[in-house]
C-alpha cells in the first residue's frame, strides 16, 4: 500500500514535471479539449433541456375526448367506461361543460370578464383520459388516440400528439447533431492532442530514451505520459464546464423569450453533477487516448 | 577457480552492419570473465562503441550470437530488454545527463526505474555520490558542473545499482590526463569488487598506465589481444 502511494506520487511527479517542461504544448492540449468539450457541451445541455420539458410532459399526459352536443349526459358514464377498457388507459375523469367552464375561467384569470356576456356554455362535455405509464410516449400516446378514435359520441380528440411528434424530431436532430459534432471533434480533438503530446515527447526525447537505456520498461515510461494526457483532459474538461456554466448564465436571461417557446414554462438548467462528471469523464478519454496514440506512434528503444 | 564459471559476457562470431556492405564489425569472438578489465582500444570508427551497443542491445547483431549474462542479447525481445539493462551500468560517451534534473535526481533515476523504495533510493545515491567526491555537488544541475564533475556523475549513475557489468564509452574523453586517471581509478575499482569492466578508450596514456585485458579493434575486427595480469591492480 504505502509502495503503491509512493509510486503513485512519484508518477504524478513526472507527469507534472513532463507537463511543466513543455508548457505550450500542453496548453494547446488544453485548449482544444475544452473548445471541443464547450461545443458538444452546448448541444448536450440544450438536449438535456428539452429532454427534461418532454418528461415533464409526460407525467402530464392527458387525452381530452371532446362529445358531440347530440350526446345526453346519461350516456357520459356508460362512454366513459368504453373509454376505460381502450387498452393503455389508466383512468377516465367526465368534465361536464359546467366544469369545462369553471376551468376556463380559472384558466383564463382576469380576462373572465369577457365570459360574462356569454348566454350560453359554448364548451362541450369531455372525457379527461389518463394514460398507463407505459403509454406517455408519442408512440403509446398514438395507439391509445387511435382506438378512442373508433369510439361512438366523441366528435374530437385533443392529445398533444403532433406536438410531442415534432418536439421529438427536433430533440432527435438536437441530438443527432450534438452526437455528429462530439464525433468529429472529439476525433479532430484526440488528433491534436496526440500530436501535442508527441511534440511533448520529442522535445523530452533524450530524456526518454535515457529511461529505456538505463532499463526503465515501456510501463514505467509510459504512464507518466498517459497520466499526462488524463491531465491535459481533466483541466480541458475543467474549463470546459466553467465556460459553459458562464455561457449559461450569460445566454439564458438574453433568451428568455426565444427557450420559452422551446421549453415551455420549464426554467432551464445546468448539468447535473452526474453530466459534469460524464463531461470530465470524456475530457480525460480524449486525454488518454491521444497518449495513447502518440505512445503507439513513438517508440524509444 | 575453474572454468565451469560462464563468462559473463560472450561474443561468437558476430559481425554488425549498419549498411549494406559496410561492417562495423565483422566476425568478432570475445569473451569476459566475472571481475575481468578490460580495455578496448582503437582508432576512430574501428567500432568500439558497437561493441558496447550491442552488449546492452541498444543494437541488434546482424550475424553471431551475444550472451550477456546468460541471455542471448542478439534475440532478445522487446519486454525483456529492460531487465537486461538494469543489470548493466552504461557511462556513455556523450554523458547522457538530463539537464533539467538535480544531479541527486539524475543519479537516482537508475534505481527508481527498477521501483527501489525511496528511501533506500536516497542513502544510496547519498553514498555513491560521497564515494565520488559529489556529495557537494547533489543538488546542482549538470550543466552548471564542471566536465569531470559531469563525468563522475554518469560513472555514478551507471554503478549506483551494482551492476554486474559496467561498459565505459571514452569516459575519459574531454578530461586532462591527470581527471583522466582519477577517474579510470574509480572504474577500475568496480572490477575489483566483481563487477566485468569493459572501457572503450583511445587515449594512450590510460592504456600505458592501465593493465589487465587489452583488445585492440580495426575496421571492426579484433587485430590484436593481451593481457598483463599484474595491471589488474590499475596502479
Ligand atoms: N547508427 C549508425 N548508423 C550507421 N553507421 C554507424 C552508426 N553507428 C556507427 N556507425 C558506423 O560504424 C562504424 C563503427 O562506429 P563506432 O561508433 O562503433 O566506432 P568507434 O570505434 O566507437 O569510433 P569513435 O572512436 O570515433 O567513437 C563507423 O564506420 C561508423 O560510421
Ligand atoms: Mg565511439
Amino acid at each position: 500500500m504505502r509502495q503503491l502511494w509512493a509510486r503513485l506520487i512519484s508518477l504524478t511527479r513526472s507527469a507534472l514535471r513532463g507537463l511543466s517542461s513543455s508548457p505550450v504544448a500542453s496548453g494547446v492540449a488544453v485548449v482544444t479539449i475544452a473548445i471541443s468539450l464547450v461545443l458538444v457541451g452546448a448541444f448536450a445541455l440544450l438536449a438535456s433541456n428539452m429532454r427534461s420539458l418532454l418528461d415533464d410532459f409526460g407525467d402530464a399526459l392527458v387525452v381530452a375526448a371532446y362529445l358531440g352536443e347530440n350526446v345526453p349526459a346519461s350516456e357520459y358514464p356508460a362512454l366513459a367506461d368504453l373509454a376505460r377498457s381502450v387498452e393503455g388507459v389508466e383512468s377516465v375523469q367526465v368534465i361536464s361543460p359546467e366544469q369545462a367552464l369553471e376551468r376556463f375561467r380559472v384558466g383564463v384569470g382576469r380576462g373572465a370578464a369577457l365570459l360574462e356576456g356569454l348566454s350560453e356554455n359554448p364548451l362541450p362535455a369531455s372525457l379527461e383520459i389518463t394514460l398507463l405509464p407505459e403509454h406517455q410516449s408519442a408512440a403509446g400516446l398514438g395507439v391509445v388516440v387511435e382506438s378512442l378514435e373508433g369510439l361512438p359520441g366523441i366528435d374530437d380528440l385533443g392529445s398533444g400528439q403532433q406536438w410531442v411528434e415534432g418536439y421529438l424530431r427536433a430533440l432527435a436532430l438536437v441530438r443527432g447533431l450534438g452526437i455528429g459534432l462530439g464525433a468529429i471533434l472529439g476525433f479532430a480533438a484526440l488528433l491534436i492532442v496526440s500530436n501535442t503530446i508527441r511534440l511533448a515527447m520529442l522535445s523530452r526525447r533524450d530524456e526518454l530514451e535515457l529511461l529505456a537505456l538505463v532499463g526503465a520498461s515501456r510501463s514505467f515510461v509510459g504512464a507518466p505520459l498517459l497520466l499526462e494526457g488524463a491531465l491535459c483532459g481533466a483541466a480541458g474538461s475543467a474549463l470546459a464546464l466553467a465556460l459553459l456554466f458562464l455561457l449559461f448564465q450569460l445566454v439564458v436571461p438574453g433568451f428568455e423569450f426565444g427557450l420559452e417557446l422551446l421549453l415551455g414554462g420549464l426554467s432551464p438548467h445546468f448539468f447535473a453533477p452526474s453530466e459534469c462528471l460524464a463531461l470530465m469523464a470524456a475530457g480525460v478519454a480524449v486525454g488518454v487516448v491521444g497518449s495513447l496514440f502518440a505512445l503507439a506512434s513513438e517508440r524509444f528503444a | 577457480m575453474h572454468d565451469a564459471v560462464r563468462a559473463t559476457v560472450g561474443l561468437f562470431h558476430v559481425s554488425k552492419s549498419y549498411a549494406a556492405g559496410h561492417f562495423a564489425l565483422r566476425d568478432v569472438c570475445l569473451e569476459f570473465q566475472r571481475g575481468e578489465f578490460a580495455l578496448l582500444s582503437g582508432p576512430s570508427g574501428a567500432g568500439k562503441t558497437t561493441l558496447l551497443k550491442l552488449i546492452f542491445a541498444a543494437e541488434r547483431a546482424s550475424e553471431g550470437q551475444i550472451l550477456v549474462l546468460g541471455r542471448n542479447a542478439s534475440r532478445l525481445g522487446a519486454a525483456a530488454i529492460p531487465s537486461l539493462r538494469r543489470r548493466i551500468g552504461v557511462v556513455f560517451q556523450d554523458f547522457k545527463l538530463m539537464p533539467r534534473r538535480t544531479v541527486e535526481e539524475n543519479v537516482a533515476l537508475a534505481l527508481e526505474v527498477v521501483g527501489t523504495p525511496r528511501r533506500e533510493v536516497r542513502a544510496r545515491v547519498f553514498a555513491i555520490l560521497k564515494q565520488l567526491g559529489l556529495q557537494d555537488r547533489r543538488f546542482h544541475h549538470p550543466l552548471s558542473l564542471s566536465g569531470g564533475e559531469q563525468q563522475r556523475v554518469a560513472i555514478a549513475r551507471a554503478l549506483v545499482n551494482e551492476p554486474e557489468i559496467l561498459l565505459a564509452d571514452e569516459p575519459t574523453g574531454n578530461l586532462d590526463e591527470e581527471l583522466s586517471l582519477e577517474i579510470m581509478d574509480l572504474i577500475a575499482a568496480a572490477a575489483k569488487r566483481g563487477t566485468t569492466v569493459i572501457v572503450a578508450t583511445h587515449d594512450s596514456a590510460i592504456l600505458e598506465r592501465y593493465g589487465g585485458r587489452h583488445v585492440r579493434l580495426e575496421h571492426g575486427r579484433v587485430v590484436s589481444e593481451h593481457s598483463t595480469p599484474a595491471g589488474r591492480e590499475g596502479e
